[in-house]
């Protein structure tokens, strides 16, 4: 392409500053609606895939039947021998951490009242210097090895059992032979994870506590925390060779919140995206069809002075370029300026449904989104110049000429 | 219905360079005992009709006419008696629906578009009656846009954009927008936009007809001199008396019908 075609395309979009200038402004808008909603949309599979890889480890191990049919009892499809299971999973370059989970079910007791709990054994030390504050405490203190025959209670569960820190609860479970067996606890501390159906019945206590209550060395699985997220994929791969009897997921393969949110929010962005994109669309044909029916003389004098139709053609794609252009650069500014606002000046978002935290809003700047999208506004803007320019540049001569 | 003789040499008309014509084929051949050029253009046995609604207009019929390198040849009748078809024809910009057009002796009655649009590139330059430039380009680009569309180097380019500006007079203007015109220098960049491309055949609607009359005989002393200068052939629809005086040859239209060879004749015998 000649860049004299870009100069006529550029003076041509400068005809009409009013035209070109509202055309190239709803350009810029429709750019940074799409840019701020899809890194809203980005922020918010970051932060689920971020919460789901913490919670779960990166890689979870354990046997196949853990991740394919229910226990009849506790454990039965529990892991043996965690301590070599560790040795040989630490031994992986991207290992950082490997935490055991003793996962179970049963009765909570204050003597008065008894209620439903879904429990968690873990290893508190690790646990928590691997995932960082994850649970926001509301009373007491988080768990700390070595301290045994202590629990942290979900903020619904406390409530509904009048707990706080330092009250005697009895905890009952099914072992894993299927009998009975009760443990004293005393409470250390009352948490929420910001999802008030699971605060009134998650508890959590240490793996000896757990496993005395269960009457059992085994684990339910090994939560496997990498260096980085990126790292998932390949160290799946070297993890299952090097344990050919177990089955290891991803935290992926666990994330079901994680999977129906993005596939809710592609939907609801995407057809945002696609609505904006038809209202941009539909100005620049708008203001292409009137730039070319005032032109239609002129149009008519370059063909007959020797221009081809496709060269009329392309000259009127490169003005709709010109103006998606002008307005999708121009959308991208905007989009950025509002992204780091918002990080100089924080705004909090609040709770989403069934969720009692509110979280601070913030909009991914993605490279690949960013030039998806311009690409997207050009090309749309190109195409739609063309297609309006078509029938007046393939018109009769005469009748271009002839035009008032 | 009027015939011209097809065989008639213009007193003004020069033979091209090397005796070829711009396609490389033979532009004269020996008649008796003179050299008897090859018509830049030939119309033979046009028609020309237009439907509006129901009416049939017919436009032109069977009008025969040729037009020698170097002339300048007036096409003069009342509105409606098919000058303006006729110029669309001689440009390519119509096709006739019977008869023949031929261009430096190809007949060109049968090609496609696109055939069309190169040739009126390379070979026919237009000038309208209301100069039709490019509002946003200055002179020496709506001057220089014939041969962009060439592809010729930017450095001849702008050699020969300079040369054209300098000849018609305009060459302090071009950096200005036509708009910061007169009209006279207006038409002055039509022509030197119709010449830049060194065509064989310029078509010309009225190039007067929108000037004063200094205006219109500094217009028409340009076409005659730079016409001249290069060889080039001009087919000019107009009304203006003093335009027809100074013209090679008159054809009158009327009704789609060559209507006086006699004046066409006597108008030869005048000049020669």
């Amino acid at each position: 392409m000649n860049s004299q075609w870009l100069k006529f395309a550029w003076l041509n979009t400068l005809r009409n500053r009013r035209r070109s200038s509202v055309t190239v402004g709803i350009a810029a808008l429709g750019t940074a609606a799409i840019l701020l909603a899809g890194g809203f949309a980005l922020f918010t599979y970051q932060a689920l895939e971020q919460s789901s890889a913490r919670s779960t480890g990166h890689l979870i191990v354990g046997k196949a039947e853990q991740f394919q049919r229910d226990e009849d009892v506790p454990l039965q499809h529990g892991l043996d021998d965690v301590a070599a299971l560790k040795a040989t999973l630490l031994a992986d370059p991207d290992v950082r951490q490997v935490l055991p989970r003793v996962e179970f079910s049963g009765l909570i007791s204050n003597g008065d009242k008894s209620t439903v709990m879904m429990a968690a054994g873990i290893d508190p030390d690790a646990e928590f210097a691997v995932k960082g504050p994850f649970l926001r405490v509301k009373a007491g203190a988080v768990l700390a090895s070595g301290q045994h025959r202590m629990v942290m209670l979900g903020e619904g569960l406390a409530r509904s059992l009048k707990a706080t820190p330092g009250t005697s609860l009895t905890l009952l479970a099914s072992t894993t032979e299927g009998a009975l067996n009760a443990l004293d606890v005393t409470v250390q501390g009352v948490f929420s994870t910001g999802i008030p159906e699971i605060d009134k019945r998650l508890v959590y206590t240490d793996v000896d506590t757990a496993q005395k209550l269960l009457v059992t060395h085994r684990v339910s699985s090994l939560g496997v925390f990498l260096r980085d997220m990126e790292a998932t994929t390949p160290a799946r791969s070297r993890v299952a060779a090097a344990l050919p009897k177990l089955a290891v997921q991803t935290w992926l393969d666990q994330a079901t919140f994680y999977k129906s949110v993005k596939a809710l929010y592609n939907r609801i962005f995407g057809a945002l995206g696609l609505i904006i994109g038809v209202i941009v669309v539909f100005v620049v044909t708008n203001a292409m069809a009137m730039a070319i029916i005032e032109r239609t003389r002129e149009i008519g004098t370059l063909r007959a002075v020797g221009t081809l139709p496709a060269q009329l053609t392309q000259s009127f794609a490169l003005e709709g370029m010109v103006l998606g252009g002008a307005g999708s650069i121009l959308g991208a500014l905007i989009a950025l300026a509002v992204s780091v606002a918002l990080l100089v000046f924080p705004v909090e978002m609040p709770p989403p449904p069934g969720r009692s935290n509110g979280y601070p809003l913030q909009i991914v700047m993605d490279p690949t989104l960013y030039a998806a999208t311009l690409a997207a506004m050009v090309g749309l803007s190109m195409l739609a110049s063309a297609f309006v320019a078509r029938r007046t540049v393939t018109r009769p001569i005469v009748d271009a000429l002839a035009h008032v | 219905m009027s015939t011209t003789d097809l065989s008639f040499t213009s007193p003004s008309a020069r033979p091209p360079e090397a005796g070829l014509g711009p396609r490389g084929g033979p532009s004269a051949v020996l008649r008796g005992r003179g050299v008897v050029m090859t018509p830049v253009l030939e119309l033979r046995g046009v028609h020309k009709t237009y439907r509006l609604g129901e009416h049939v207009v017919p436009a032109l019929r069977g009008v025969d006419l040729a037009l020698q390198a170097g002339e300048m040849l007036a096409l003069t009748g009342p509105s409606g008696s098919g000058k303006s078809t006729l110029l669309n024809l001689a440009g390519l910009i119509d096709r006739p629906d019977a008869g023949e057009v031929r261009l430096r002796g190809d007949v060109v009655t049968g090609i496609g578009e696109t055939q069309a649009t190169l040739i009126r590139r390379d070979a026919i330059g237009f000038v309208f009656q209301t100069f039709n430039l490019v509002p946003v380009m200055t002179v020496a680009d709506n001057v220089d846009y014939p041969l962009f569309l060439t592809g010729r180097p930017v450095a001849e380019r702008r050699e020969r954009v300079a040369q054209m500006l300098q000849a018609v007079g305009l060459a302090e203007h071009a950096k200005h927008r036509p708009d910061a015109l007169s009209g006279g220098q207006r038409q002055r960049v039509a022509i030197a936009r119709a010449l830049v491309k060194r065509p064989t055949l310029v078509i010309a609607d009225e190039p007067t007809a929108s000037l004063d009359s200094h205006t219109a005989d500094q217009v028409l002393d340009l076409m005659r001199e730079q016409g001249h200068a290069q060889g080039v052939a001009f087919l000019i629809a107009t009304h203006d008396a003093r335009l027809l005086r100074r013209c090679d040859r008159v054809i009158a239209l009327l009704d789609g019908q060559i209507i006086d060879p006699q004046k066409e004749s006597s108008n030869e015998l005048a000049m020669a």
